[in-house]
């Protein structure tokens, strides 16, 4: 770790999580050790409950590990207060959830915008271009001032990507981002992931869909809280068999 | 996250539920509308109170013989020299002897026992008495003896109705009288008393009774500082009288001496305590009106508990959340205040129109300064009643709070 480009994006060293509840203790996820390098495109697969969004939410500073080390371009993450958190949240991830979480009665234009009001590094007179340039690259620059409500559900995750992209964060973290689509929207939304990813952007993806983790040039099983395989070579594999990654 | 978004999204987070916001910014309104008209009406009250005394300005300073209180039961102490030696401080003007006369008054068929003074023109300015029609008592009145008389607007009024008073010739027991003059009425709860007594020479008044060289009453004004002079008077009529007081108990005068400044400032006092405690009842409400803003807010937090998850999620830190609830909740305060204001204002506003036609003349009074206090308190019951369910917001934890069903 002597020179930037060596040093991961994203580092855990030993990282456990468990839940407290009513003094029973629940492991959830078990030494995970990674590394993540800027650029890539990496899914997180693995059985429900395996602990896929409990890791994804620790990597996107949304929780903190229980024990461990989380490194970020180097820097411990431990004992950071929880604005500093939110800071970092605010200046360089996003998160592109299954359920969407639009704010309600809210037109797609104030939805996109929202992350850019806690942003201080955009100034107000850049926020419109920002916000119509992130609804033009998914597509929507027609459905701008609908009310989320009035969205089918691809259209509403293609703005929930929109908002995830206004900041140009590093990473985008995607939770099952087309669990709660059909096959057409699904592959809607993944393509525009895959443009995302070639413009540059770090890309983790949570699925247990493999259709959906084959987009990805890395793919993590986790198993009950452990990793099971940390698999780069597959687009190799694939492109040998002359496969297509699409 | 800069104020001006703050406010957007706090303004968008109430327009979502309208009716609700509404609802619960009546509360408010009702009361601070209750303070408002509460506050303006003492304050109306106390004015009205204020104006009627102020008829005599701060520095009159009266004296009378003490058997006045409970009449024909003490001798009368007070003599033309005391008035005239009471003159002789240097800070004194205006210094009159009044004599009270007892005796009928009749016109025509009219017959009325109001209060007759005899007095001289400074009596006029003392109790800040102004004239209608005709002349005030003069000098010349007083020297020649003159059968002249300056009439209450009252007894004006009730002696010719509508016709001029004035050189009509008026019975004050056996003796006629010309009308030289009718005052300005001074109306409201203090005219009762102010606005029936007739004006006589006091030279006349004089030969009308048998008190000798005493006077009944004494009235002046002070040129310097009320209290130092009333104390200057008290020691000089105890020396004229022989009354050894060194320790100013009044029960040892035989004269009662006192400042119109002093009751003055009982009365503010009076009023005043009279205004903030009518304040503090409707305060009352005003704070179930901060209750009901809290239990709304604490709704509020919890049905967006997810939005607050995601703002959480894009980069909202605590102090974003809670400044966007706290905001919500000092909208609905001032927003309501304000029609509170308007609304309480308004109501006063009628009510005294209403009761100025019984008691006369009353101005509204809703000071910048009741109106500043109530919008503060209708931002501070927001503040106050907001924090708890912002700071609720504030701390949620951004995947509890996503997760929130
Ligand atoms: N707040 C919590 N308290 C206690 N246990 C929790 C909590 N949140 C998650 N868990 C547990 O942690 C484990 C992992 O949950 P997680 O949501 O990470 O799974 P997942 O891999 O994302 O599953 P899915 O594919 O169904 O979304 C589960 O067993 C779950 O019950
Ligand atoms: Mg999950």
């Amino acid at each position: 770790m002597t020179s930037s480009k060596t040093t991961p994006l994203i580092e855990t060293i030993g990282l456990n999580k468990s839940y407290v509840n009513d003094e029973v203790e629940t492991p959830v996820l078990h030494d995970i050790n990674l590394s993540i390098s800027s650029g890539e495109f990496v899914a997180i697969m693995g059985p429900s409950g395996s602990g896929k969004s409990t890791l994804m939410h620790i990597l996107g500073f949304l929780d903190v590990p229980t024990s461990g080390h989380y490194n970020f371009k180097g820097a411990s993450t431990e004992e950071k207060s929880e604005d500093e958190l939110a800071r970092i949240r605010s200046a360089s991830v996003s998160f592109v959830f299954q359920s969407f979480n639009l704010l309600p009665r809210t037109s797609v234009f104030d939805n996109v915008m929202l992350p850019l009001l806690y942003n201080s590094a955009t100034r107000v007179s850049e926020r419109k271009d920002r916000v119509m340039k992130a609804i033009e690259s998914v597509g929507l620059t027609d459905r701008a001032t609908y009310l989320s409500n009035q969205l089918s559900g691809g259209q509403q995750q293609r703005v929930a990507i929109a908002r995830a992209l206004v900041t140009t964060p590093e990473i985008i973290f995607a939770d099952e981002p087309t669990g709660n689509l059909d096959s057409t929207s699904g592959t809607h939304v993944m393509e525009i992931l895959q443009n995302l990813h070639r413009s540059g952007h770090t890309i983790i993806l949570v699925t247990h869909e493999q259709m959906t983790a084959e987009h990805a040039e890395r793919i993590i099983r986790l198993h009950d809280g452990h990793v099971i395989s940390d698999d780069r070579a597959f687009t190799r594999r694939i492109a040998k068999r002359g496969g297509q990654i699409k | 996250m800069i104020l001006s978004d703050t406010a957007r999204s706090a303004f968008e987070g109430l327009t979502r539920n309208t009716t609700r916001s509404l609802l619960t910014t009546l509360g408010i309104v009702i009361g601070v509308g209750s303070v408002v008209l509460m506050v303006s009406l003492g304050a109306t009250f106390q004015r009205f109170i204020l104006d009627q005394v102020s008829t005599f300005s701060g520095n009159t300073f009266e004296i009378q013989s003490k058997g006045l209180e409970e009449y024909g039961k003490d001798p009368m102490t007070l003599t033309e020299a005391d008035a005239e030696a009471i003159a002789k401080l240097s800070t004194v003007k205006n210094v009159v002897a009044v004599i009270f006369v007892a005796k009928k008054v009749t016109y025509g068929t009219e017959e009325l026992s109001p209060m007759i003074l005899g007095a001289s023109k400074d009596i006029f300015t003392n109790w800040s008495m102004k004239l209608e029609l005709g002349r005030l008592l003069t000098d010349g009145d007083l020297k020649g003896g003159k059968s002249v008389a300056v009439l209450g607007n009252k007894t004006a009024e009730d002696l010719f109705g509508n016709a001029n008073p004035l050189g009509k010739r008026i019975s004050v027991g056996e003796r006629k009288f010309t009308v030289v003059g009718v005052l300005k009425a001074l109306g409201g709860a203090m005219g009762t008393q102010m606005d029936t007594p007739i004006y006589v020479p006091f030279t006349v008044a004089k030969t009308m009774t048998n008190k000798g060289l005493f006077v009944d009453y004494i009235s002046l004004q002070t040129t310097g500082n009320t209290d130092l002079t009333g104390e200057d008077i008290k020691s000089l009529l105890r020396q004229r009288h022989k009354i050894d007081n060194p320790n100013d108990d009044p029960d040892k005068d035989d004269f009662i001496a006192r400042s119109f400044s002093q009751a003055m400032d009982i009365l503010e006092t009076v009023t005043l305590s009279i205004t903030l405690f009518l304040g503090l009842i409707a305060g009352i409400s005003l704070l179930v009106g901060g209750i009901g803003i809290m239990n709304i807010m604490l709704v509020s937090v919890t049905e967006r508990t997810k939005e607050i998850g995601l703002r959480k999620a894009v980069g909202a830190k605590r102090r974003d959340i809670l400044l966007q609830f706290l905001l919500e909740a000092v909208t609905l305060t001032l927003f309501g205040g304000l029609i509170g204001i308007v609304g309480g204002g308004y109501l006063g506003f009628i009510l005294t129109r209403i009761a100025a036609r019984f008691i006369g003349d009353l101005s509204f009074a809703l000071t910048p300064g009741s109106i500043l206090l109530s919008l503060g308190m209708a931002v501070g019951t927001g503040l106050i009643f907001g924090l708890y369910p912002a700071l609720r917001a504030s701390k949620l934890h951004p995947i509890e709070a996503l997760r929130f069903e």
